[in-house]
């Protein structure tokens, strides 16, 4: 008996040595790392940043809620077309609820590119050697840049929003919009301020710069200042940014970026691109030769890789443009070449920009007219389209992010797209690869004539005349009035023009431009009208701001309050279209 | 409940040998010498009720204490006996009979099983138990009961024979895999119980051949499982191989083939004709031209209407009549007093029945070794012992992409329109070159897709080999004593290739490069464990104490895989190797390796079995477990449980009682903890991911970026399930009749969940301690088993349970886990979460009173719900008959467009389950019948895409259920072309009940032994048998028995075109040589 208790403590013992190490549970993981060993150095600072830019590809996994769709689409001058089922850019086209929690894609990627900027602001210092203090200081211009725009992006599209400036989780109220641009003003401030002057490519092809930030910085005044009805952009840390500072930047930027414009608009789109323009009789006659994505004009853009894939979100990898692909016709037939890239037919341009481009005698002989806007019945008669699907249909399409086909070296079958050349997949939608422009030099020529009533700054000309004058179009003295007209030329389809006419005020008069236009709804004909007055809605939201999507609203427990003009009775698109469908 | 065999013959010969003195005498010392005349020489054998020989047994001459033998290895006994004197025949789990031998015959006696004598002995953690001691709630079943039904693997085994359990296929595809859940799902998170093979945790027990499976206990109730912690939240699964005996070697050899086909419950896709019937319809409700059908396909349209071609019914094409299934399984089991082994193998096949021309197909082969040696070997009894279990699997599958609504081959075929000729007047496929020839132009949408089915899945398979292993060395120093240690590693190897050629089958279907892929990945696990085991009595007292320590680790191992394109050998799956594909390109090929991923676990454990006289019986257990998946400090879980019993017919008072009424009564009640670590590995720690690339200029070559990929969790650490549980065990009409009774209520608190957070807050959730959940329900177990004579014999059992899931807290701020849009078609709203008040993964939508029929019903809905005004209606004012009564929930007099509105509309979980078998013999015939069923539950169906494929097909239930001016239907709703309120606001429109019962096996088998005893074989039996011939349902679609998930985890009851499950006739030997 003794023996057998003796047996019985002696093995007790053993098996609790045996597992009483703790190191034995101890695991590490070998394909990620940690707060602990991250950052440590220069790159793993770039790779910090880098994950900052890559943010703004993981939204276009839902193009429909892309704030440059957005921003398109809502405008006057397009339609949100596609078919029955694109409910998401019919809703942006009509400022009414598509789905329950509309905007989330939009949201989430944004506030994960702040987050990430917070990281990198919160971390950088840990970085003890640097190379040089102007890569350093390049990268905190950037990282302040991205947390700028990213917060510009939210308060164009739902006004004042929470506004976390730190990686430790809070759950925030929204601050006020006043707040919000402040620390827009302050971040590009401090971009600009740390940016180093380098000319463009010096710091880096596909980077933001100190340039970028200087014209943003005058995007975000002209808004602040136009659309809230202020003389003046606050600072978050006090004080404010005139007018006069902000001409001086531009000035700054137009003077010494390196940046400019190309010679011929047109050759900023690809379907200039040498292997489709040959067999492309517009590009072909007008001899109009691509300059890529990346060239002297673009300031700002996302970039897209010919690694194809379509996950959103954190850690999503997708690295083509579903922008273009939701704008591409419907079908692939060499009858569309070159605009022959299937897509789902968003976007269609409303036809009172094509007549009164061409009405307008300011405009006469503007090559930008049929450089921006294919005339289906015109240039691609015997396309007849996807009659069962297609609705809002106005034959118009814009040419500027579109997909475009190419034909093979021996002319014998069609690459889905042009891309192929360059590395892509030859697929109608990894094969997409153009960038994303966010803000080119002519825009910052434009405003600093805005901000200035036209002074001369650029080749001896005001930036309106610089940017007339590459038209091909005579000098014009300035006014606001002659500015607008060259704003929604010049920029047409690059997510502008929304934004312009809020800040502009001119929005009840210009939304006129959508109501009555014949469309085409699954082939069967009809005019365009608003299911609920369209300025009914603008002013139900306070000017055309979105519906915070409800997911958040119901996850931070009513500590996010919802727009104005959200709530019940703004689902139309859960029914159907208001036209032929019952 | 049969017997446990293994321990049974063991127990046979060990008490015999060591404790019946009389038989051991007899066998030892010659019998005393006869006077002539006066004796015979009588020879027999002892056979049980199967016909199994009885070893060991003690034969005696009545009247005599010392003459007498044992029986041998076939049973066979000779004894000289007084002439006319009789024999007394027994052996321990037997009962003992006397007969009188026939002078000059060969006697052939058989032994009845005795229920009393030994109780059945079920398999628990760490050891075995009788069953009549178990103060837990555990499911016992047999490797006979397993291995009669002709199921694929253990899964599908045990499907109709487990009370409380519920197992059901992720689809009908052969290869497929299992979701089964104990009591309930107990968590948002994994609801997979712990599975042990022969003792090693994380087994896989789909590997294994049913005819290699001795047996299977599943414990469900906390006390039961507590022995293995922080795995057994989830029930816990112990399987035990078949194990040598010593004896003649016994060779047997199962086999059967059968002829499959689809269990598609009459779902037939419209033809031609009616397809352009149904469309024009559609069509001519939105006051819209028809389609101009003569002009949209010219060649097909003439051929409809001259009536040479109905169009193409793609289920037909696809599906594989009398598709072959066939299993072959060799087991040699045998072994002397020190060496015992059991080598079994198998090989079986099985072929989709959908699925044409890349028929899915999985062939399994399983080797297995079970071997113990008897290194120190005393008086009689190992002292010290040596032994192995080792199975090897080898897996070969392929078959179509099934799953969610997009990129299913099932889907396609249901919902692709019979307009769309399968193949062109050559005999090959119908592409795209067709489509022009023909200028066929109905729909961009349209691609032929039994030809991507045949492009895309042909050309790939998937091995898995997986080697499970353990070797143990048991060391009995002194009687009652046992230590054990016992070692296991297990190896997983998949392999993996595919190549998809060029093919264009329309413009938006179709490959311009070809792709390569090959993937190759291991992995490896390892446990080691020691226990000792300490059994004693003292006078009435019996103790049962076990002690013992565990350490397991995985997650040795890594994953390779590449993709490429433009092999060399374009069209040739056999040269489809990385090596043939010559040309490097970002844009065309990805290469990624990775390791498995680790984890480690570590253990102590004890357990005390008390009872007094086996009367009162009383077990404690505590677990301390500590987990790699936790933070230093959150590591450590401790898990107790409590059971106590009591056998009421062992009291004196109840002497009274007629024991041929009541046989046995047994009281139980147990309460435990138990764990569930089952989440992503370093939840606790801020992770920096790499995966974050951005392609500055250069389109090809990314720069890495990096982010911080969660917001950790320092604090994350055990999910707890605390389980009460209430039952009786009783047998009645000297136990013939059997019942068992169990309540339980079973509470999982703090479970692992990535509850989701604000998205501003930037970055991904952690898994959190986040909610809790409740399951309570009750099961019964009733069984009869009659031998009414020796060669008639029957038995009925049937299980019963019920369960209720109730979600009672989730942490985050709404309370709800949201389900995804766009389960069951595009542009539809979430329609499964989890939310507090409610069972878990239920549908989530509008009421429906069913369907507008006419103005006058309009208009008393309209009162009824919308204040009489079509504008509160969500179909708003040209809401018209024929459209869905949404019901007005929270009598605001209107329809809400928002939530406010919507509310529960079915629940994928049963409320009921039951399985149902029976069995009988009669003179070498036998019959037998299993089935099982499941009430209660709901199910979310609709193989169409209505909105963004809104010339997907219908079924011909359009005619009888769908709501026309001419045929007013309360089914379904008018039909609308595209997206409508109707379809896209999901309702009960779109939840059906899906209670079934299936009759999952008929089985009639023959022993020819018995008509021809002169065949050189013990046994041979030969049956034919109805696999799930017979489903008996309301539901409308294919197979009720919906498993798909979504792939959520806590999701089910998801119909978008599910592969259905087979039926088939199957012919079969069962041989002992």
């Amino acid at each position: 008996m003794k023996k057998n208790i003796l047996y019985l403590i002696a093995a007790s013992l053993c098996l609790l040595f045996l597992s009483g190490c703790d190191k034995f549970l101890d695991t590490q993981s070998y394909t990620k790392k940690n707060d602990g060993n991250f950052p440590v150095n220069e790159t793993d600072a770039y790779q910090m940043v880098t994950g900052i830019y890559a943010m703004m590809n993981m939204n276009l996994a839902d193009p429909e809620e892309d704030p440059f769709f957005v921003f398109d689409i809502a405008s006057d001058d397009r339609l949100g077309g596609g078919s029955q089922s694109n409910i998401g850019a019919q809703g942006v086209d009509r400022l009414m609820n598509a789905y329950l929690s509309w905007m989330e894609p939009l949201w989430q990627c944004r506030y994960a590119g702040i987050y990430r900027a917070n990281y990198a602001l919160e971390n950088i210092d840990r970085i003890e050697k640097w190379s040089n203090d102007t890569n350093k200081n390049q990268l905190l211009c950037e990282i302040y840049f991205f947390r700028a725009w990213y917060y510009f992006n939210l308060a164009q599209i739902f006004n004042g929003v929470p506004m976390p400036l730190k990686t430790e989780p809070e759950n925030l109220p929204r601050s006020s919009a006043d707040e919000v641009y402040a620390q827009i003003a302050s971040d590009l401030k401090k971009s600009i301020e740390f940016g180093p002057s380098l000319r463009y490519p010096k710091f880096g092809d596909g980077h933001v710069s100190k340039w970028t930030a200087e014209g943003m910085m005058a995007r975000v005044w002209l808004f602040y200042t136009g659309f809230y009805g202020k003389s003046e952009l606050p600072l978050a840390e006090g004080g404010s940014i005139s007018k006069a500072q902000v001409v001086t930047w531009l000035e700054d930027c137009i003077n010494n970026s390196g940046y400019g414009l190309v010679s011929d608009q047109r050759n900023l789109w690809p379907y200039t691109n040498p292997y489709t323009a040959p067999d492309y009789p517009y590009a072909k006659d007008n001899k109009l030769e691509w300059v890529t994505d990346e060239n002297i004009e673009n300031m700002f853009a996302v970039k897209m890789g010919n690694k194809g894939d379509y996950a959103g979100g954190y850690g999503g990898q997708i690295h083509h443009n579903r922008i273009v692909e939701f704008y591409n016709l419907r079908k692939t037939t060499e009858a569309a070449f070159p605009f022959s890239v299937q897509g789902y037919s968003n976007g269609p341009v409303c036809e009172k920009l094509w007549t009164d481009w061409a009405a307008d005698p300011d405009y006469e002989g503007d090559y930008r007219r049929v450089g921006s806007i294919c005339d289906r019945l015109v240039e691609i008669p015997d396309y007849i389209g996807d009659t069962k699907k297609e609705v809002e249909n106005t034959d118009l399409f814009a040419k500027k992010y579109a997909g475009v086909e190419a034909w093979n070296e021996d002319h014998s079958s069609r690459y889905l797209s042009y891309g192929y050349y360059y590395g892509s997949e030859n697929n109608r939608q990894k094969g997409l690869t153009q960038s994303l422009v966010w803000l080119r030099f002519a825009d910052v020529l434009l405003m600093h004539s805005e901000l200035t009533d036209g002074k001369v700054i650029y080749n001896g000309k005001s930036g309106l005349n610089a940017v007339r004058q590459r038209a091909n179009l005579p000098d014009i003295s300035y006014s606001l009035a002659a500015l607008k007209k060259e704003r929604r030329y010049e920029l047409c389809f690059e997510a502008i023009r929304w934004n312009d006419l809020r800040r502009w005020g001119d929005v009840s008069e210009i939304v006129k431009n959508q109501e009555g236009n014949v469309i085409k709804n699954e082939a069967a004909t009809g005019v365009y009208k608003f299911t609920v007055d369209f300025m009914q809605r603008y002013n139900e939201t306070q000017g055309g701001f979105f519906k915070i999507p409800e997911s958040q609203i119901s996850q931070t427990e009513g500590v996010l309050e919802q727009n104005p003009g959200w709530g019940d009775g703004t689902n139309w698109t859960k029914g159907d279209l208001p036209y032929k469908f019952k | 409940m049969q017997k446990h065999p293994l321990i049974l013959t063991a127990a046979c010969i060990f008490m015999l040998a060591a404790a019946c003195p009389i038989a051991a005498s007899a066998a030892a010392t010659e019998s005393p010498a006869p006077q002539a005349g006066t004796v015979v020489q009588v020879r027999g054998v002892v056979l049980d009720n199967s016909g199994q020989p009885v070893i060991g047994a003690g034969v005696v001459e009545v009247g005599t204490s010392s003459n007498g033998t044992l029986t041998g290895n076939d049973g066979s006994f000779s004894l000289t006996v007084k002439k006319g004197s009789s024999l007394e025949i027994s052996c321990i789990g037997y009962e003992t009979i006397t007969v009188k031998p026939v002078e000059g015959e060969r006697l052939t006696v058989y032994l009845n099983e005795d229920t009393e004598v030994l109780d059945e002995v079920v398999v628990m953690g760490y050891g075995t138990q009788r069953k009549k001691l178990v103060t837990g709630s555990t499911v016992n079943v047999t490797g006979e009961k397993l291995a009669a039904v002709n199921a694929v693997d253990a899964f599908g085994a045990l499907q109709s024979q487990a009370a409380g359990v519920t197992i059901v296929q992720n689809s009908g595809q052969p290869g497929e895999s299992y979701k089964m859940t104990i009591r309930g799902m107990g968590t948002a998170g994994s609801t997979t119980p712990l599975y042990v093979v022969d003792g090693v945790p994380g087994g896989d027990i789909a590997a294994l051949s049913p005819n290699d499976i001795e047996s299977i206990d599943v414990l469900k109730d906390a006390a039961s499982s507590a022995i293995y912690g922080a795995r057994a939240a989830n029930g816990v699964v112990l399987v035990t191989t078949k194990k040598g005996k010593a004896g003649k070697i016994r060779v047997t050899f199962d086999g059967y083939y059968g002829w499959q086909n689809p269990n598609t419950n009459g779902v037939t896709p419209l033809n031609a004709k009616q397809y352009m019937e149904i469309n024009d319809l559609a069509y001519e409700t939105q006051g819209a031209s028809k389609y101009d059908w003569a002009a949209l396909i010219p060649k097909q349209y003439a051929q409809i209407q001259a009536g040479t071609w109905n169009g193409t019914n793609w289920l037909e094409e696809t599906t594989v009549h009398n598709a072959p299934i066939h299993n072959e399984s060799i087991n040699i089991l045998g072994g002397s007093d020190v060496s015992r082994f059991a080598i079994g193998f198998s090989n079986f096949g099985q072929t989709g029945t959908l699925g044409y021309p890349a028929t899915p197909q999985f062939d399994r082969k399983t080797f297995r070794m079970n071997s113990d040696y008897s290194l120190i070997r005393k008086n009689g009894r190992d002292i010290l012992k040596f032994g192995e279990n080792i199975t090897f699997t080898m897996n070969n599958r392929h078959g179509l992409s099934i799953g969610g609504i997009y990129d299913n081959n099932i889907r396609t075929l249901l919902a692709m329109s019979p307009l769309l000729p399968a193949y062109n007047d050559e005999g090959g496929w119908y592409e795209y070159k067709d489509i022009q020839a023909d200028k066929w132009d109905f729909s961009a949408e349209m691609a032929n897709p039994l030809a991507q089915i045949y492009y895309t899945r042909k050309n790939r398979y998937n091995k898995g080999y997986r080697l499970q292993s353990n070797f143990f060395l048991e060391f009995v120093p002194i009687k009652g004593l046992t230590f054990r240690s016992s070692a296991g590693w297990q190896y997983y190897h998949g392999e993996s290739r595919n190549y998809v050629p060029v093919y264009e089958l329309s413009t938006k279907t179709s490959n311009p490069l070809d792709d390569v892929t090959q993937s190759q990945s291991y992995s490896t696990r390892w446990s080691w464990e020691n226990t000792v085991n300490w059994v004693k009595s003292f006078g009435n007292h019996n103790i049962d104490l076990l002690i013992g320590m565990s350490l397991e680790k995985w997650g040795y191992g890594n994953s390779l895989r590449v993709t490429n394109s433009k092999s060399l050998f374009p069209d040739s799956f056999d040269h489809a190797y990385i090596s043939n594909t010559k040309e490097i390109n970002p844009s065309f090929t990805s290469v990624s390796g990775s390791p498995s991923e680790e984890g480690g676990l570590s253990s102590i454990f004890g357990r005390l079995n008390y009872n007094w006289n086996e009367t009162y019986l009383l077990s404690l257990v505590l677990r301390r477990d500590g987990s790699s998946n936790f933070g230093t400090g959150f590591r450590v879980g401790y898990f107790p449980s409590i059971s106590a019993g009591w056998v009421i017919t062992n009291e004196p008072f109840m002497a009274s009682v007629n024991k041929d009424f009541l046989s046995f009564l047994k009281l139980r009640a147990s309460w435990g903890q138990n764990g569930n670590c089952e989440i992503g590995t370093f939840q606790y720690l801020a992770t920096v991911s790499l995966e974050a690339p951005y392609y500055f200029n250069d389109k090809n070559t990314p720069s890495i970026g990096a982010y911080p990929d969660i917001l950790p969790n320092p604090e994350i650490t055990w999910e707890t399930s605390e389980q009460t549980d209430f039952g009786f065990d009783a047998r009645f009409f000297r136990s013939r009749l059997g019942l068992s009774f169990d309540w339980y209520n079973k509470m999982t608190k703090d479970w692992l969940v990535v509850a989701p957070i604000p998205l501003s807050y930037g970055t991904g959730a952690p898994y959190i301690n986040g909610g809790d959940i409740r399951n309570r329900g009750y099961e019964i177990l009733l069984t009869w088993d009659d031998m009414v004579n020796r060669d008639f014999s029957y038995g009925i059992s049937a299980t019963f349970s019920h369960n209720k899931n109730v979600v009672t807290r989730i942490a985050n701020g709404e309370g709800i886990l949201h389900g995804p849009e766009n389960a069951i078609a595009q542009n539809t709203a979430e329609l499964y979460r989890v939310e507090v008040g409610y069972p878990i993964g239920y549908f989530w939508g509008y009421e429906m009173e069913g369907i507008i029929q006419d103005e006058a019903d309009l208009q008393d809905y309209l009162a009824r719900n919308c204040s009489g005004d079509p504008a509160n209606s969500l179909q708003g004012a040209s809401i018209q008959p024929g459209d869905v009564k949404f019901v007005d929930v929270n009598g605001n007099g209107k329809v809400d467009k928002d939530t406010s509105d919507k509310t529960m509309i079915g629940d994928p979980n049963p409320d009921y389950t039951v399985g149902l078998t029976f069995h009988m013999e009669y003179k070498g015939f036998d019959f037998s019948m299993n089935g099982y069923g499941s009430f209660g539950q709901q199910v979310a169906k609709s193989y169409r895409q209505f909105s963004d494929h809104p010339d997907d097909n219908y079924c011909t239930d359009v005619y009888t259920k769908y709501w026309t001016p001419e045929h007013p239907n309360n089914r379904y709703p008018r039909f609308t072309h595209g997206k409508h309120v109707n379809q896209s606001e999901l309702s009960r429109v779109w939840i059906e009940d899906a209670d079934f019962f299936k009759i999952s096996r008929i089985s009639l088998g023959y022993d020819l032994k018995r008509a021809m005893s002169f065949l050189p074989l013990a046994k041979c039996r030969v049956y034919v048998s109805a696999q799930n011939m017979f489903t008996f349902t309301k539901y409308s679609g294919m197979d009720p028995e919906v498993g798909f998930g979504n792939n959520t985890t806590w999701a089910s009851g998801i119909d978008n075109g599910y592969y259905p499950s087979s039926n088939s006739w199957q012919v079969g030997v069962n041989i002992t040589f």
